[in-house]
């Protein structure tokens, strides 16, 4: 762990300097190490890939102090005890929705139907969340789809849309602008209200994409 | 028991001290963007600190008072008119039932700050009323208020008023000093990058808003092109390969993959959040230690 200053308020724990799945897991412990502490005076804790930030009440700790006690506080000896969420979301996967399904098949040699499989078939971790609230950053996407983002942005991305930008995927939560390849689209709520923890995924947290087809996709309030 | 929006202003947002808690799933720290004007404003109505307030950008905006109240006027100097009378800033002022406030041009600054005694009655959201228009969160709706917003408050009439010490009003000059704490991937730059830019006379840009604040000026090299993206700090100064300087604000992105040389003082923000396109801008570095001292100071001073 090697502590830097971010602010006079805050500082960032770097645990590796690599995309790397070792590095994700040690991320995830001190993560719920220092969640589960609730340590007063901690005002923010957000992981990432290979980092977690955190923000200090600047009357309670100064950067010395609270890296201190962050050193004690976090032991990544633990063996994993906290549980392992796998999250299932239903994708409508289709070039009504998928607006870069035709152009990933040319880039890729992939027919549509391959791209999806490969897509749905995998596991993927929930690395960072930021953006957007509730954008989760999923990796790793399989090499063969792995696109690079447009060169041109869109203005407006629909809610729900399933993208891919290289080796990461994502859900946007919201309608917004955004540059990665749209494959499909779920109708799955990702930063609901009226949840515990607001964000259907968490840092942490698996992914696996169930495609499904057009009705069922409207059974479950999907719009087009 | 409210205060009326008459007209359709161009950017009034309700705000607070922030939405603090929920960064890790991507939801922003939000807040007021000079919490010196603020704090005072608060201060002056014998408010708590975290009140709520409006945050008026931009000129224009006329409000009806619905019932009595004691309102405070703090941040840019602006014409202020009570009824169609001038009045000055950094006061508080009794408001009685039907009296019409309007805001007309900012004249210094940004941001003007107008608080009522006991904040506005609005349900908060995720522990805060601060408004955060991407996220669609907080204020009425999430969204800047509009011709016909009711913000309701408590009836009440002051015995007195108060007036702020010339001493403690900010003038706000074309010249800012930010002050810096080399941060994050400082290391990142070389002796001569730092040197230049600690040395170099920036610029505000109009790319300014409630997210971030843009520079123009001499560019700044990185010897990396971008980093895994990592929490960001308010105040934290992102390097882009064009080489000016983005210093993020209350509505900053989460987390971010750009290169950071370093934070300007949360304090200093403050007095930036007032600084008009085409200020010239100098950093000056200071230690954690010296940092951390002012900071505190600050904030000890309000309580």
């Amino acid at each position: 762990m090697i502590f830097k200053v971010a602010s006079v308020d805050s500082l960032i724990i770097y645990f590796g300097d690599i995309i790397d799945e070792q590095i994700a897991k040690n991320v995830k412990k001190a993560y719920h190490c220092l969640q589960k502490q609730n340590i007063e005076g901690i005002v923010e804790i957000v992981p990432s890939y290979t980092s977690i930030f955190i923000s200090f009440d600047i009357l309670k700790f100064d950067f010395e102090t609270i890296k201190e006690l962050l050193q004690q506080r976090i032991n990544l000896d633990l063996s994993d005890t906290f549980e392992e969420k796998i999250i299932t979301i239903d994708v409508y996967y289709a070039q009504e929705v998928g607006f870069d399904l035709v152009d990933m098949s040319l880039k890729t040699n992939l027919n549509i139907d391959e791209i999806i499989e490969i897509h749905s078939n995998k596991l993927y971790d929930v690395y960072a969340i930021g953006f957007l609230p509730a954008f989760a950053y999923l990796a790793n996407v399989d090499k063969r789809i792995a696109i690079s983002r447009l060169s041109t942005p869109r203005k407006i991305i629909p809610k729900g849309s399933v993208a891919i930008a290289d080796t990461q995927t994502a859900v946007y939560p919201q309608s917004s602008p955004g540059g990665w390849n749209i494959i499909g689209r779920t109708a799955c709520e990702l930063f609901d209200k009226k949840l515990e923890k607001l964000s259907l995924l968490n840092v942490g947290d698996k992914v696996k994409f169930n495609s499904i087809s057009k009705e069922v996709f409207l059974s479950q309030g999907g719009i087009i | 028991m409210s205060l009326e929006v008459i007209n359709n202003p161009l950017f009034i947002t309700i705000q607070d001290k922030g939405r603090y808690g929920y960064s890790h799933i991507g939801v922003t720290n939000s807040g007021v963007m000079d919490e010196y004007a603020y704090l005072f404003a608060n201060k002056m109505l014998g408010n708590s600190l975290d009140t709520n307030i409006l945050e008026i950008a931009f000129s224009n905006a006329i409000f009806k008072a619905n019932e009595n109240t004691q309102i405070a006027i703090t941040g840019a100097n602006c014409e202020f008119f009570i009824n169609d009378i001038l009045k000055e800033c950094w006061q508080t002022f009794n408001i009685k039932k039907g009296d019409v406030i309007k805001i007309g041009k900012i004249l210094d600054g940004n941001r003007v700050y107008l608080g009522v005694f006991g904040g506005f009655n609005i349900k908060k959201e995720f522990g805060s009323n601060s408004t955060t228009i991407k996220e669609n969160l907080g204020g009425i709706n999430g969204d800047k208020l509009k011709k016909g917003d009711v913000l309701p408050f408590k009836s009440y009439t002051a015995k007195y008023n108060k007036r702020l010490k010339k001493e403690f009003i900010p003038v706000y000059e074309d010249n800012l000093i930010l002050r810096v704490i080399l941060s994050y991937q400082h290391e990142n730059f070389s002796k001569e990058e730092k040197k230049k830019f600690f040395s170099t006379i920036f610029r505000v840009t109009n790319e300014f808003n409630r997210m971030a604040c843009k520079l123009s000026g001499e560019s700044i090299c990185c010897d990396i092109n971008g980093i895994i993206s990592e929490g960001i700090s308010f105040g934290s100064i992102q390097i882009p390969n064009d080489g000016q300087p983005i210093v993020l604000l209350k509505d900053r992105q989460t987390i971010g993959g750009y290169p950071k040389i370093g934070s300007v003082l949360s304090i200093d923000c403050f007095k930036l959040s007032q600084a008009k396109a085409n200020t010239k801008i100098k950093f000056e570095e200071i230690s954690i230690e010296e940092g951390t001292r002012k900071v505190r100071d600050f904030y000890s001073s309000f309580s």
